[in-house]
């Protein structure tokens, strides 16, 4: 759907970009990744043909950027990042406009409005001035605007920025929807941005391109492996329990990051998260744990690295995986953390239980597995018999589990009634 | 040129949806309604002096051409290329002629308008029993909107070079008074080729000798015409110039 080859831009002495080629197939999603500018900008405008090549060819839906500018233009919706919107008329004025620069039939016309406007969920705010609407509707209505010929390519520059976290996430559904009927280039500073909605990733950098991949593969190719993180209490014998955790399948490498208080820590290298095996040996030998929590390099990272031209040497990282649930110590209390979430789930749906005993003391109701466990791990080193199938799936996801030994129940919602 | 009836169109929503067209409609006839009774006065009743005055004539008729259509067109490309909106325009299916054309209809639209006020002033002397000579009349409109055509085209490539509206409105105004004050250079010298050279820039003798009179010559058609799409072929020119920087 789009090749290009070679493709060179110079402004003066500038090399804004720098012999760059790659291919988008019809259908994919490709994130442009960079620091301002890389040279991200500039890539879309040559691809729109608002700007020319300085060198090189660059061919969308098999037509010349350059030579065959309108049949190209013709079938690329083009997002600016500026949004470039005529402030002073309606958005279904602005729409009837692009209807009308794209001729499309005067019979299709109101419905393919009605139809981008639903798509991006303007459809009560048809008849605002553009330059009333807030940024982020804006953003939407910039959407639509170039949604509305029904371009096979989509090109959208930086779509989330100067929105707020909410905007931001709305854009990125209405991106993710497009997904099955565009082919998509978008560009981003801001790396979840792009993990999030694009399944490949093309880092810009000093107008070159440095990686072209999945967020996966860049990860696993650019910035080595994961590791666990464990803080814990483990008596005098720091090699014997480095030695031990050394001995976990997968476990590649365990590095000794010396005492933090009366807690050691130690990272331990390997491909895939190993917490549970690790808190498993921690429950085992009675280690009072203060952090378990798996790292993975994120993209971030290896952006950095390339950024700012870091070495080779894998730098450990910092910052815990948000999104992966019950990340980290948590875990090995894990029927608290159970519980207080179980809560939520189950207390609107059970207004008929109201009397529920909100056993206090008893903290130690399982999570029961209904299926045997083919691996049981005591995963409370202070409650001995609460046992866990490794088996199950996560159990902060089951809503159907009791919810009796959360302290807050019985003081809290429905309960007391 | 597919989409200039469509940039045309948006042109002129933009311009009436804004203060600048009424506020210049609003002044262009207040003043030229004024200054008509004036002449009617001054002419002593002679309805087709008068109306002579009013398109062309005067000095405030040329004052207004040389002032209004850069007010115009100022804002038309060098506002959108700082806003962005030029990238959207150039991105769509449509070439770049075709948007600078667009503009350049909705301006000379926007001007056959303003001097079409003076089909009132006929209307209006009409109705009270002096028929004006309505040939000359539509010939004088006829050659307004050709000259300010000639003047729409020199703002719109004043606006395309720069990226300030003002410094495009000043630039035009500066061009526009090149080709009103020409005829005064050869005033000064008596040499043929400079009669020549000035004949060939002379807006205002073009405009009097045939316009004025009623007179539809092609070959002072052709003048308007050929000045008119230079300069437009410049403002498209210099559009295409700013993919390049």
């Amino acid at each position: 759907m789009i090749s290009v080859s070679h493709l060179t831009r110079t402004f003066g002495s500038l090399r804004a970009l720098d012999d760059i080629s790659f291919e988008v197939a019809k259908g994919e999603v490709v994130g442009f990744l960079g620091p301002n500018g890389a040279g991200k900008t500039t890539a879309m405008r040559v691809l729109t043909g608002y700007l020319p090549a300085s060198a090189g060819t660059v061919r969308v839906a098999g037509f010349d950027v350059l030579r065959e500018s309108l049949e190209v233009r013709r079938r690329i919706g083009y997002l600016p990042e500026s949004v470039p919107l005529y402030r002073e008329h309606r958005v279904v004025e602005m729409l009837e406009f692009q209807a009308r620069l794209h001729a499309i039939p005067r019979k299709e016309r109101a419905r393919r409005i009605d139809e981008v406007l639903e798509q991006v969920g303007l459809t009560d705010r048809r008849r605002s001035l553009v330059g009333d609407l807030s940024r982020g509707l804006r953003q939407r209505a910039g959407l639509a605007v170039a949604l509305l010929p029904q371009p096979e390519v989509l090109i959208l520059d930086e779509p989330t920025s100067g929105l707020d976290p909410m905007q931001r996430l709305e854009v990125r559904g209405l991106i993710q929807d497009l997904r099955s009927r565009h082919t998509v280039l978008l560009s981003s500073h801001i790396l979840p941005e792009i993990e999030a909605v694009c399944p490949r990733v093309i880092i810009v950098h000093k107008g070159r391109i440095a990686a072209d991949g999945t967020p996966a593969e860049l990860v696993a190719k650019l910035a080595g492996a994961s590791h666990v993180r464990l803080e814990a209490v483990v008596g005098a014998d720091v090699a014997a329990a480095a030695r031990m955790l050394r001995s976990i399948a997968g476990v590649r490498d365990v590095v000794d990051r010396g005492r933090v208080g009366i807690h050691h820590q130690f990272e331990l290298t390997c491909d895939e998260d190993l917490r549970e095996d690790v808190g498993a040996i921690a429950a085992a030998r009675g280690w009072a744990l203060r952090e378990l929590s798996w790292h993975r390099p994120t993209l971030e990272q290896i952006f950095t690295r390339i950024a700012t031209g870091a070495s080779d040497e894998f730098a450990p990282m910092s910052k815990p995986i948000a999104n992966t649930p019950a990340t980290s110590a948590a875990n090995l209390g894990g029927t608290i953390a159970l519980g207080g979430i179980a809560l939520h789930v189950a207390q609107p749906s059970t207004p008929s239980m109201p009397s529920m005993p909100a056993g206090k003391s008893t903290p130690s109701t399982p999570t029961v597995p209904s299926k045997p466990a083919r691996v049981v791990y005591n995963l409370n080193p202070f409650d001995r018999g609460a046992t866990r199938s490794l088996s199950t799936p996560k159990a902060v996801e089951d809503p159907t589990a009791p919810s009796a030994n959360d302290p807050g129940a019985g003081s809290s919602g429905v309960g007391d009634r | 040129m597919r989409g200039v009836l469509a940039i045309t169109r948006r042109e002129l929503a933009g311009l009436f949806v804004g203060p600048l067209a009424w506020a210049l409609l609003f002044i262009a006839v207040l003043l030229q309604g004024w200054l008509f009774v004036l002449y009617l006065k001054t002419s002593g009743g002679d309805v087709d002096l008068a109306l002579r005055w009013t398109l062309g004539e005067s000095w405030v008729f040329w004052a207004l051409l040389i002032l209004v259509p850069p007010l115009l067109t100022m804002r038309m490309i060098s506002e959108e290329s700082r806003t962005g909106i030029l990238e959207f325009l150039l991105t769509a299916p449509v070439s770049d002629a075709a948007v600078v054309t667009g503009k350049f209809v909705a301006a000379v639209t926007f001007l056959a308008l303003l001097w079409s006020t003076a089909f009132l002033y006929g209307l209006a002397v009409a109705s009270l029993g002096v028929a004006p000579d309505w040939g000359a009349l539509f010939g004088g409109w006829l050659g307004a909107v050709l000259c300010s055509a000639l003047f729409c085209a020199v703002g719109l490539c004043a606006s395309a070079v720069t990226s300030t509206p003002i410094v495009a409105a000043f630039g035009a105004i500066v061009v526009n008074l090149v080709f009103v004050t020409a005829p005064l250079l050869s005033e000064l010298s008596d040499q043929l080729w400079v009669r020549r050279a000035v004949a060939r820039v002379d807006v205002i003798d073009h405009h009097k000798a045939a316009f004025l009179n009623g007179v539809l010559d092609t070959s002072y058609g052709v003048f308007f015409a050929a000045w008119t799409a230079f300069f437009v072929f410049l403002a498209v020119r210099a559009v295409e110039a700013r993919r390049w920087r």
